[in-house]
């Protein structure tokens, strides 16, 4: 799917700019953003619905700007789910292949097989308001993949569900894309969302394109302050007063083989005097990375915290920042603060979690087997600090692998 | 409901009483009215000929109705909104005295209709419009079509948007979103549109007097006749409430249709 020199304005000035965006076959990527920066208005003029001021959409590199909605092959899954109230979950599915006069026999098949998919087959002759909302949402998404669309369109549609619910679904999604393959925009105000499902992830803001990328990418090496603000907060330190001398960056900057951030501003509250450079701290391999500079507590003050608790601390932010990247895709929270106290994080060289989970699995062997006994870092903090990278599989089964 | 109930059943018993030679009412009880309604056409005739507008009626408010509610429902122009509410609203606004009065102008046989026929030579001499039926009918729909506007956009104004954008989506054209997405979920409206406006022309009486004269075959004339110029009370009590079972069943009979209809798509 391309997107060239698109600007979209409701009979006013525009509302969203975009120069260009490849979106590759089977890529799922996120387009993020807050409220008003025009991400609907994206995914409505990739349906179909508006109609873009100037530039052109095509998919499969076929022009589509002026094509209308009913004969352009999208999937589009609704926020509200718009599952038609007067039809069983059946016809709901039935409804895109009757419109393609789908022959009976095949239409049946592939109704059945998409209902499969999403683990909805025993409630095909229910109505939409007699499933739960995770179900509504699994009929939604069976229904824009039943028509075999050439790209499906999510706009927010785990924004329904709560919180628990939410996880479970966004897993299931990610699940489900990879299953199938159809080439995914799913539109989301929720970083952790973006971040966790993603191939790629757009940052929209203010109606433009703020940086495309890889989730780590985004999370790791942030172009703007905004970027650095809205998808990766927790790298973003903030200034402590107490602490002259220190110099704030927007990102991660000094860790060895950390990307340094181009454009972000150093704090302005901060003393403009740079902190002596310390040694590159080269971690061996398979090691947490030591943090930088003094530990931090919730907004950015400085914990006076005698030298030899200071490295249990610095040990045991690492994952649970990670754990927090991980969150979405693993779905697992409970060992995860919701605010690390880890304003300045220093030691991101550890290295990029692994988009599936099943990668994972083998990091925690060695770890098993190399330090019996350990306990993991961040479910129980009191005991020694863990070696070799066992803070990963702590954050799966977390004391009977150590 | 008492308020409603007791004259009704004051009435039931009225069109019940035999009468004497001048009318009068006896006491007793006797089905003898009855026996009289449906044994006499001029009577019996005027409740089919009731029956026979209400359905056009209806049927016309229906089609004329449902663009207007569509718009009303759906425009997100508040302008065009307002005006076209006003307009259609207008006949409620005014006395339906003065606008039967405003159908007589414009029907009369030196009217503006007439003179317009006339100048565009579609007719020689000024048509009698006044005594055809269709002048009585179309002055009734304009009566009525705002009932049936209000009915439908409120049940239209309840679909979600979305559902239609859904429908687009999944590749259906417009005519098939309507046939199966807006229909569907506007049966409600459309029922109850119905009954409003059948249950009304079934019973409408100033309208047609005033526009077509009092010596047209309609329910309404006929008991107005009946009770005021033959001082047959009971007569006329049973005549109603021959016009008043016919318009409960019409309305059951919509109604039953409305649920067909619904269960007809689904199944």
């Amino acid at each position: 799917m391309e997107i060239r020199g698109l600007s979209v304005g409701y009979g006013g000035p525009p509302v969203l700019e975009l120069d260009e965006l490849t979106i590759e076959a089977g890529e799922f990527v996120s387009v993020l953003g807050p409220s008003g920066c025009g991400k609907s208005t994206l995914l409505s003029v990739l349906a179909g619905f508006v109609a873009p001021t100037t530039g052109t959409v095509a998919i499969d590199g076929q022009d589509v700007t002026h094509v209308a909605p009913n004969r352009r092959e999208t999937g589009l899954v609704f926020q509200s789910y718009a599952l038609f109230p007067h039809m069983t979950v059946r016809r709901n599915l039935e409804y895109g292949l009757r419109t393609r006069r789908v022959p009976r026999a095949e239409r049946d098949e592939r109704v059945a097989d998409a209902l499969r998919l999403v683990h909805l087959s025993d409630y095909a002759d229910r109505y939409p308001q007699q499933l739960s909302g995770g179900q509504q949402q699994r009929v939604a998404i069976a229904r824009a993949l039943v028509t075999r669309p050439r790209v499906l369109l999510l706009d927010e549609p785990l924004s329904n569900l709560d919180a628990k619910l939410r996880r479970q679904m966004r897993h299931e999604l990610r699940e489900l894309q990879r299953e199938v393959g159809t080439t995914t925009v799913f539109v989301t105000h929720d970083q952790a969302e973006a971040l966790a499902l993603s191939d790629r992830v757009a940052l929209l803001a203010h109606g433009g394109l703020e940086q495309l990328g890889t989730p780590e990418e985004l999370y790791r090496a942030p172009r703007t302050r905004f970027t650095a603000d809205f998808v990766a907060r927790r790298t973003c330190c903030r200034c402590a007063r107490r602490t002259g001398g220190a110099r704030c960056w927007a990102a991660p900057s000094r860790a060895p083989s950390g990307p340094r951030p181009s454009r972000c501003v150093p704090s302005t509250s901060c003393s403009s005097t740079p902190p002596a450079p310390r040694p590159p701290t080269v971690p061996a391999p398979g090691t947490v990375p030591r943090a930088h500079g003094p530990v931090r507590g919730l907004h950015g003050r400085a914990l006076r915290v005698p030298p030899a608790r200071r490295r249990r601390h610095r040990a045991a932010r690492v994952p649970a920042r990670h754990a927090a990247l991980r969150r979405g895709r693993a779905g697992r929270d409970h060992v995860v603060r919701r605010r690390p106290p880890a304003p300045r994080d220093g030691d991101v060289t550890t290295p990029p979690v692994p988009a599936d989970p099943a990668a994972e699995a083998p990091a925690s062997a060695p770890c098993g087997r190399r330090d019996a006994g350990a306990s993991c870092a961040v479910t129980s903090r009191r005991s020694r600090p863990p070696r070799s990278s066992c803070w990963r599989s702590s954050c799966r089964s977390p004391v009977s692998s150590c | 409901m008492l308020a409603f109930l007791v004259p009704l059943a004051g009435l039931l018993v009225l069109s019940l009483r035999p009468t004497d030679a001048m009318n009068n009412p006896l006491p007793g009880l006797t089905l003898a009215q009855y026996g009289e309604v449906f044994s006499t056409p001029y009577l019996w005739g005027s409740v089919v000929e009731s029956l026979w507008l209400a359905v056009r009626v209806s049927l016309t408010c229906l089609v004329l109705g449902f663009p207007v509610a569509w718009y009303l429902a759906r425009s997100t122009s508040p302008v065009g909104k307002a005006v076209v509410f006003v307009v259609t609203l207008s006949p409620l606004l005014t006395s339906e005295v003065v606008r039967s009065f405003g159908w007589r102008v414009v029907m009369a046989g030196e009217g503006p209709v007439n003179v317009a026929l006339q100048a565009l030579g579609l007719t020689d001499e000024s048509l009698p419009l006044l005594r055809s039926p269709w002048t009585v009918f179309l002055a009734v729909v304009h009566v009525l079509l705002p009932f049936a506007v209000l009915a439908l956009s409120a049940s239209l104004g309840a679909i979600d948007a979305n559902l239609l954008r859904a429908s687009a989506d999944l590749g259906a054209s417009g005519v098939r979103t309507f046939r199966s997405v807006v229909l569907p979920l506007a049966t409600p409206g459309v029922v109850a549109a119905l009954v409003i406006v059948f249950s009304l022309s079934m019973g409408v009486y100033v309208t047609p007097m005033l526009v077509g004269g009092a010596n047209q075959s309609l329910a309404g004339l006929r008991i107005q006749t009946e009770a005021m110029v033959a001082f047959d009370q009971p007569r006329a009590a049973a005549l109603s409430f021959v016009l008043l079972t016919v318009t409960l069943v019409g309305c059951a009979l919509i109604g039953l249709l409305g649920r067909a209809a619904e269960r007809g798509r689904r199944g």
